[in-house]
């Protein structure tokens, strides 16, 4: 399974890891992985340790995530992220919109 | 042993001996399949290019044509896929391997064991079925690209439609490179003379590929070249395009872009980078500059046009601009590396004449992802700031004729509409409907723009207009204008604007009048007369294209007269 996720006991947060390339192809993987959580004024964690690369499709769907968040008044932080991802998350200042690290 | 699925199929028997074709036929015809029978190689290839042939049963040895002969051909010559079976007397090894090595596919010893024969032309006619199967699904694949090419065609026209002015040239100093079909990657390029003579550029990048990127492309450069010809700032331009493209645009969609703003009466450039890659400044052999990314790409949040991130610098003749989207960096070569940026660098850092940059970047890059597969489309950009610059001709308003009326307008305007709203383009607007001057438009929005700058700027705001003696000042004009605007309590603005018939009624004049509520300045020492000096240029500019202007009142009320005749054309 190339996306796994994590619910925490008490509810409050779901951690969604990357185990490789994030595009396209996890398009369906990844909606999967958070559609039927719920949380309420929780956190979901995007684990991108295992991530070497991320597309625009990747960044779209760390949108969709977000948008299913904020209907939760929940937040999205992403964490473990390489220099390189980094860069591309900053090249789209996705720091103004997701809690980082 | 009768395979219904088979049932009907059409079996070829080439043989030159009749007993067995009789034979053949006689079997074959009593489970159901349909046999036609030839003598040699050359009967055998007329009917299969006259009859819908299924499979062959081959004798090799005949007059004319022998079986190894005719098979090579039939493989040869025949597209779609009819099995050949082979019936041969030899039993050696070596006349069995040519029967596969002249393109037969299976082959039967004579005398032959029917149950045998009837098993292999089972087996060989499901992958009869199987081809066909697969050459039904590629035709309708075929079909489907075909209708999806000529639907992106038509999303192509329109959006050609939309954004009909190509900039490109050496007398505007713009140059870029996008395959005709790189709009279906999500790359798109729009370009608009700006006020200023200079040039307004957005270079966009959408998610995804297709026929979902190029509509989102549509809507956005209407907004762009509507809006820009009407005069907007280009930060206003990109507020439109936000907003629209979030009313559009599906969550995961969203555009990166990179806006460029050439003010040529200043000589200053302004760069909004919202996730493109760096766009780079180039000077002297070197890159003086890079714009970073920082502003949140278009079509995900509100934002209104005082929100976007911009960086200004002032520019020398001579200065090169260089954007790229995503697709130069991830140019991938056999090996799977990218090109990266670096590699951009490299070229910009070598002893290449100015004038072959540009070309060489895109050499550079294709022969490096030689050989690869393509992922992205390349899409690269650069403007040159010239001296001199003329641009094609453009279709701007309608040319429509209206007959001249008389007609006045006033808009009253306090600080916190100041603050908050660009009237200017409105204004022009408005002027324009009335009455469409056609050669003057520019002219009189220059004269209105510099007198609603002077009252703003001077009176309202008393910025100190000699700060904009260097290009740095100037920048520090702009943000400190920016902090008073912000700060100031009160004030306010009023322009009116008043058109009288003129002569036989075909020429008017126009009064513009706008007045501050500042405290004024001594303008008996203005010297409309220094050339230099970019204070006080603003009104000199004024006075040079109208018939008369005026300062009157305590220096906080000036009136110009613009008068015009109709084209005796």
């Amino acid at each position: 399974m190339s996306v796994t996720v994590q619910v925490a006991d008490d509810n409050k947060s779901a951690t969604i890891k990357l185990h490789e390339r994030f595009d396209f192809s996890l398009h369906s993987d990844f909606r999967n992985a958070y559609k039927d959580i719920t949380l309420l004024d929780g956190e979901y964690l995007v684990d991108l340790s295992g991530t070497d690369y991320l597309d625009s499709s990747a960044l779209g769907m760390l949108l969709l995530l977000k948008e299913h968040a904020d209907a939760q008044l929940s937040s999205v932080r992403l964490v473990g992220f390489n220099d390189e991802v980094r860069e591309i998350l900053n090249i789209a200042s996705f720091d103004k919109l997701f809690q980082m690290g | 042993m009768n395979d219904l699925q088979h049932h009907g199929r059409t079996v070829l028997v080439v043989d030159d001996e009749q007993t067995n074709r009789l034979l053949l036929r006689t079997l074959l015809g009593r489970d159901g399949y349909h046999v036609i029978e030839v003598e040699n190689g050359e009967q055998a290839l007329d009917a299969i290019n006259t009859l819908q042939i299924d499979i062959i049963l081959l004798d090799i040895q005949m007059p004319v044509m022998d079986g190894y002969a005719t098979a090579s051909i039939i493989k040869q010559r025949v597209k779609r896929f009819i099995p050949i079976i082979f019936l041969t007397a030899k039993t050696d090894e070596a006349s069995l391997a040519k029967c596969i090595e002249a393109g037969g596919d299976d082959f039967l010893i004579k005398p032959f064991n029917y149950l045998l024969l009837t098993a292999k032309l089972n087996s060989l006619l499901r992958i009869v079925s199987l081809y066909q199967d697969i050459e039904e699904k590629n035709r309708s694949i075929q079909q489907h690209n075909l209708q999806m090419m000529q639907e992106m065609n038509v999303t192509r026209k329109v959006f050609e439609k939309v954004s009909k002015n190509d900039m490109r040239g050496p007398h505007t100093g713009l140059k870029y490179a996008m395959s005709p079909m790189s709009m279906f990657n999500g790359d798109v390029i729009m370009a608009e003379k700006n006020q200023t003579s200079g040039l307004d550029l957005m270079i966009a990048d959408f998610t995804g590929h297709g026929l979902s990127a190029a509509i989102g492309a549509i809507p956005i450069a209407d907004v762009f070249h509507t809006m820009t010809r009407k005069c907007f700032l280009f930060t206003d331009v990109l507020a439109e395009a936000n907003d629209k493209l979030i009313d559009l645009l599906p969550t995961q969609m969203f555009m990166a872009a990179v806006m460029l703003s050439v003010d040529r009466s200043n000589n200053i450039l302004s760069v909004v980078n919202a996730g493109l890659p760096d766009v780079y400044l180039y000077r002297n052999n070197e890159i003086i500059r890079s714009f970073k990314s920082q502003n949140i790409p278009l079509g995900i949040s509100k934002m209104s046009s005082s929100q976007f991130e911009v960086e200004m610098q002032p520019l020398e003749y001579g200065d090169r601009l260089y954007v790229f989207t995503d697709g130069v960096m991830e140019a991938t070569n056999p090996q799977g590396e990218m090109f990266g940026r670096k590699r951009v660098l490299d070229v910009l850092s070598e002893d290449i004449p100015d004038d072959q940059l540009f070309e060489s970047i895109l050499s550079r890059c294709a022969e490096f992802s030689a050989g690869a597969e393509q992922t992205d489309d390349i899409t690269l950009l650069e403007l040159c700031h010239l001296p001199q610059v003329s641009y094609p001709h453009s279709a701007e308003f309608s040319n429509e004729v209206r007959e001249p009326s008389n007609w006045s307008l006033q808009f009253d305007l306090d600080i916190k509409s100041l603050r908050q709203f660009d009237a200017l383009p409105y204004i022009m607007q408005a002027v324009n409907n009335l009455q469409p001057l056609e050669s003057g438009r520019t002219r009189l929005h220059t004269i209105l723009t510099e007198m609603f700058a002077n009252a703003l700027d001077h009176g309202l705001l008393k910025l100190d207009s000699s700060m904009k003696n260097s290009p740095q000042g100037y920048m520090a004009f702009y943000q400190e204008k920016q902090r008073r605007l912000e700060q100031t309590d009160e004030g306010s603005i009023n322009i009116s604007l008043e058109h009288t018939l003129q002569g036989d009624g075909r020429g008017g004049r126009l009064t513009l009048t706008v007045f501050d509520s500042g405290d004024g300045y001594d303008y008996r020492a203005l010297d409309l007369g220094n050339n230099n000096a970019y204070s006080g240029r603003g009104l000199k500019l004024v006075s040079s294209l109208c018939t008369e202007m005026k300062i009157l009142g305590k220096g906080n009320v000036i009136t110009a007269l613009y008068d015009w005749q109709a084209d005796l054309s």
